[in-house]
């Protein structure tokens, strides 16, 4: 195995020892770079003082302000690479051009150091918010990546609805939470059984979880996952969340820049979860929406599809350690046959390849006509040591601030590793006796939780479908999560992603938060998820501003054919 | 004076896992004794059976090669750790986590929040340490990040901080977890800065760290290629006791700023000092700091208020750029909305602590320390300690005739094998053997258990039981003396005499033995 490791890219800390001691060329790169910033910097003055006034081309404007701000935001990192290089070379003695006002700033200094003259052109507010001399390379591109990515959940938090306080304030239907249970869980959590102090609760655990929490989970996946045999807790490791044993197997899974398949459009949480710590890569296997006579569903996943992704990301020397799957899926609501899921198995066993299979939508089935059958329930497991099963309880229990995750694997290599992890991602000893008590009692579950929730998701899903009818919205899912798949392509023109996002800032601009296709890596432009697990108060108005954006959108296209007119 | 506590993820084979767990998880060979010897060159520790691919799952094509070099460092610490983390809790000191106004459930309490933790809780955290570390001006929430633990914090900022292969100084002995915690994901090395309990030239302590030892082991470090990003700092030392005067911090904080680098002051101990005339400073007390943009403050409840299960840690940085990018990675590191909840209400219940708490957990500590050290004082062994921490390092090199890492690692397998749990100071990465770790916190309860046959064989029962306070939260000092502890250390010892005859080989050569 270890042959691989040879071709990897090598962390930068390593590769600095082995690069020859002669550092000449970083003053010469360095000054290069600069010089291409000036450059990059006078084409964007121009490209940005050619607007107009208009909606359209003041959204343009912005989105070359942004490209810049991407391409500075790099060009800076460079730079900020070149610098420590040339600096960390003690025999160089050439003055760096930017060494200087670089030295001691102190933070909230930078605005009275950009009066002065500085080689270096100053940092944009963009660049000032991203690029810190204070972080390593990987920081900035850990804060890079979820800043842009969550700036705009940000701005939900601090300026959320409320139907009394704030009322013109942000409706969320682009996370995925379930806010219609709210009532039942805050009441079950108060309960008496729930509050408990015990010294061992409050001592370093064991750090796979508490082994009571462990069995209680075993139990409960054992009767919800229909298992043939009796689940083993020592089989479970319970962490803060599923995204950190997503993370947490992709570190023990793969070598930094390796990779794994992951059928798109997918839950876009997991780019972070691969990125962040564990520098993964997700090569997506793209399904389409459009029926053909191999495709005969929308967005089906068949084996070709799997097996072309694997040999294309092969062609290009990448090495693919595993399959995602996510079942019931998440956006497009699909739940994977028995059939299928076998034939996905099958498939992974071929190549040698992990699956790691979320379950995490499992019990929000609310049609009741289709039966869920989880990678559990299986008789055999084409590879039960290759199969990893993710469950927690954010989504099926709507308590995404609870923060719980459990990993079933039959692999005690991967526990083992996984384990080590546990410090890092653990669970207050209290919160492990709630979550344990919550699992254990399986009538409440069963006769109170489970038939209400299944009724208000159905409940609501209804109301947003009717909606979407009307509106001649196509969709999918009809059958599970907290979430359908909506397809807007008709509002664009053209159909692009740079139209996906004008139509999202629109939304936004109407206090709308939505999830465009893009977060979910879709190849087809004009996706939407719509998150529809919230009170109906809100979910009404959410959709009036839904329709007066799609209006406005409406309207502006008009406006756009006859100027388009006028012009000619 | 460099060591690598593990090379890079992808070389598995000569991969190697922090010196302390290695030598709690293998077998240890002659390689150990050479160790002293190599004080100052010391390169990577070697270990036998570490290149031979057995070490790490040698059947395995299911792990990555770093994957199993985490694998190993689980397998290997599985005894270890308990080593670590049980000795790091105090006694019964849950607080008041099970009155009525700790149980508030609230639907915001149960949905994805502010990841750098909800604002009433780091608003309730910046007063508190505003309080407890006597700021200049109150410390502002803004500032504030909350996490599951010291360990994820550590792991954290050394991703934030370092590339993949950089290092920190910190000066030995130093907690030895900390090695894993910023390797396992950050991929980060410790740069030792060697002290040494010898009094010389300007020092007026054994062990005393001076700017002159940072400088040279920054040297050092620079010339073997290692970019160095930043200083740890333990204060309260563990597992010294040690407690860094304000114009010792000040020089410290002076000599990071000279080099650029960022210092992470761990307080965990802060609330732990039960010598009112040792003069603890918290490093947010200063007046000015150097380099205020590079100075992270870390503090948890684990210590403090005895509670390592209720995972709970916090980062104070006036470096938003830092604060950002940690809490970036707090999806990760998260706290559930309740516990964040009953945190705050804790926190803020300035009377309890100061009436109550405090005042009860110091006079328990004050005299499980005097215990303690009188019985040390009475075997006529030499110890260190200042009032803070729940530990004394004792120095047993007089019961090693060689004075080799290997004796006192037979001489730690002795105490265990009479149930006493000590922590060796190789685990702390002390250069000179024969100093141990004795953690007087421990309750005398835990170690009846550890003797009913409920719980016959479990090696985390079997803790060094020397403190004088009963079971019990409202506890009236009632000593329970003479503790067994610390009549089984006078047994092992007395008994020392012995060792030297035993065929040394004979335990180490089974590593099956450290499993009973």
């Amino acid at each position: 195995m270890s042959h691989w490791s040879d071709t990897l890219p090598v962390p930068s800390g390593q590769r600095r020892d082995q690069v020859p001691r002669d550092h000449s060329i970083y003053p010469q790169l360095l000054e290069i770079t600069l010089h291409l910033r000036q450059a990059m910097r006078e084409h964007f003055v121009q490209l940005t003082s050619r607007q107009g006034l208009s909606l359209e081309e003041r959204k343009h404007t912005q989105a070359i302000r942004e490209k810049e701000a991407l391409l500075s935001c790099l060009i800076c990192r460079m730079i900020n690479l070149l610098q420590s290089e040339a600096a960390s070379d003690l025999e160089l003695q050439v003055p760096l051009p930017s060494e200087d006002s670089r030295g001691d700033v102190r933070y909230g200094e930078r605005a009275q150091l950009s009066g002065q003259p500085d080689p270096v052109p100053q940092l944009s507010d963009c660049e000032a918010a991203f690029v810190s001399r204070d972080l390593s390379n990987r920081g900035i591109d850990i804060s890079v990546f979820y800043q842009s990515s969550f700036q705009d959940y940000n701005a939900y938090q601090k300026d959320k609805y409320h139907k009394d306080k704030n009322t013109l304030g942000f409706i969320n239907l682009g996370t995925s939470e379930n806010k219609l249970c709210m009532d039942l869980m805050t009441e079950r959590l108060q309960e008496r059984d729930m509050n408990c102090i015990e010294d061992a609760l409050l001592q370093y655990p064991d750090w796979r979880g508490q082994p009571f929490l462990r069995e209680e989970v075993a139990r409960f996946l054992t009767y919800y996952c229909r298992a043939p045999t009796q689940l083993d807790p020592e089989n479970v490791v319970v962490l803060n969340g599923c995204c950190s044993v997503f993370s947490a197997l992709a570190m023990v899974l793969c070598d930094p820049g390796e990779a794994f398949l992951v059928p798109a459009p997918f839950y876009g949480g997991f780019a972070f979860s691969s990125r962040l710590y564990a520098k993964v890569e997700l090569i997506p296997v793209y399904l389409e929406s459009e029926v053909t006579v191999t495709n005969t569903q929308p967005f089906q996943l068949t084996v070709d599809k799997l097996e072309e992704a694997l040999l294309e990301a092969r062609f290009e020397g990448k090495k693919v350690r595993g399959l995602v799957l996510i079942n019931p899926q998440n956006p497009v609501g699909d739940i994977y046959s028995p059939d299928s899921l076998m034939k996905y198995l099958e498939f992974a066993k071929r190549y040698n390849l992990h699956v790691i299979i979320d379950e995490i939508y499992m019990l929000s089935v609310f049609d009741e006509s289709i039966t869920f059958h989880s990678v559990l329930s299986m008789k055999s497991l084409p590879d039960r040591n290759r199969t990893h099963v993710i469950w927690g309880t954010s989504k099926d229990f709507g308590i995404s601030g609870f923060r719980f995750g459990a990993l079933y694997t039959h692999n005690k290599e991967v526990v083992s590793a996984v384990s080590a992890f546990g410090y890092l991602h653990s669970i207050s000893g209290i919160a492990q006796h709630k979550l344990c008590q919550l699992l254990q009692n399986t009538e409440w579950i069963d006769k109170v939780y489970l038939p209400t929730n299944c009724y208000r998701l159905r409940e609501a899903h209804k109301y947003i479908t009717a909606k979407l009818k009307a509106l001649e919205i196509p969709f999918h899912n009809s059958s599970s999560g907290l979430y359908v798949w909506i397809n807007l392509k008709k509002y664009l023109d053209p159909c692009t992603f740079e139209e996906e996002r004008l139509l999202y800032c629109r939304f936004l601009d109407n206090k709308l938060l939505l999830s465009r296709g893009k977060a979910y890596m879709c190849k087809e432009p004009g996706w939407f998820c719509l998150i529809f697990a919230d009170e109906l108060p809100r979910l009404k108005l959410a959709m009036r501003r839904f329709c007066d954006v799609l209006e406005e959108q409406k309207e502006a296209w008009i406006v756009k054919q006859l100027e388009d007119a006028m012009r000619e | 004076m460099f060591t690598l506590p593990q090379k890079d993820f992808s070389a598995p084979t000569t991969c190697l896992g922090p010196t302390c767990l290695q030598d709690l998880g293998s077998s240890h060979g002659d390689d150990l004794e050479g160790e002293c010897s190599r004080k100052l060159d010391q390169k990577l520790p070697e270990l036998p059976g570490v290149g031979d691919s057995a070490m790490l799952s040698p059947n395995t094509s299911y792990l990555s090669s770093r994957g199993r070099m985490i694998k190993w460092f689980w397998d290997s610490a599985e005894e270890g750790y308990r080593t670590y983390h049980m000795d790091e809790y105090d006694e019964n000191k849950n607080p008041s986590l099970s009155q009525s106004d700790m149980q508030r459930v609230e639907p915001s309490l149960l949905q994805y929040a502010d990841w750098r933790g909800h604002l009433f809780l780091r608003e309730e955290v910046a007063k508190f340490l505003s309080f407890y570390c006597k700021s200049p001006a109150p410390l502002r929430p803004e500032n504030v990040v909350v996490l599951n633990g010291g360990a994820s914090l550590f792991s954290a900022l050394a991703t934030v901080l370092c590339e993949a292969g950089e290092a920190f100084l910190i000066p030995t002995p130093y907690y030895g977890a900390i090695t894993q915690h910023v390797c396992l994901y950050g991929n980060v090395r410790l740069a030792c800065v060697y002290l040494d309990s010898e009094v010389t030239g300007l020092d007026t302590r054994p062990f005393q760290l001076t700017v002159e030892k940072l400088e040279m082991a920054l040297r050092e470090a620079h010339s073997e290629g290692v970019k160095v990003k930043g200083l740890i700092l333990i204060n309260p030392q563990n597992p010294l006791g040690d407690i860094y005067s304000p114009e010792e911090l000040q020089e410290y904080l002076v000599f990071a700023k000279r080099h650029k680098l960022h210092v992470i002051v761990d307080e965990v101990y802060m609330l732990s000092v039960f010598e009112e005339s040792a003069g603890y400073r918290s490093v947010l007390s200063l007046e000015r700091l150097p380099d205020p943009q590079r100075t992270h403050v870390m503090w948890a409840t684990s210590k403090d208020f005895g509670m390592s299960g209720l995972r709970f840690g916090t980062l104070y940085t006036e470096n938003q750029d830092v604060a950002t990018a940690v809490a970036s990675l707090c999806r990760y590191h998260g706290l559930s909305g309740l516990v964040q909840y009953q945190m705050a209400q804790l926190l803020r219940d300035r009377d309890w602590i100061n009436q109550v708490y405090l005042p009860e957990n110091h006079a328990r500590l004050k005299a499980a320390h005097t215990y303690v050290s009188e019985e040390l004082r009475a075997l006529g062994i030499p110890f260190l300690s200042r009032g803070a921490g729940f530990f004394i390092w004792v120095d047993l090199r007089k019961y090693l005739p060689k004075g080799t890492f290997e004796e006192e690692m037979l001489l730690w397998r002795r105490f265990l094998d009479n149930k006493v749990l000590l922590s060796f100071g190789k685990a702390f990465e002390c250069k000179e053997p024969g100093w141990f770790r004795f953690v007087f916190s421990d309750q005398a309860h835990r170690l009846c258990l550890g003797e009913q046959p409920a719980f016959p064989a479990q090696p985390s029962l079997w803790l060094l039981l020397v403190c004088p306070h009963p079971p019990g939260h409202q506890c009236q000092l009632a000593p329970h003396f003479p503790f067994p502890g610390m009549q089984r250390v006078r047994q092992v010892l007395a008994g020392k005499s012995q060792v030297a005859e035993d065929p040394p080989s004979s335990q180490s050569q089974e590593p099956s033995d450290q499993r009973r």
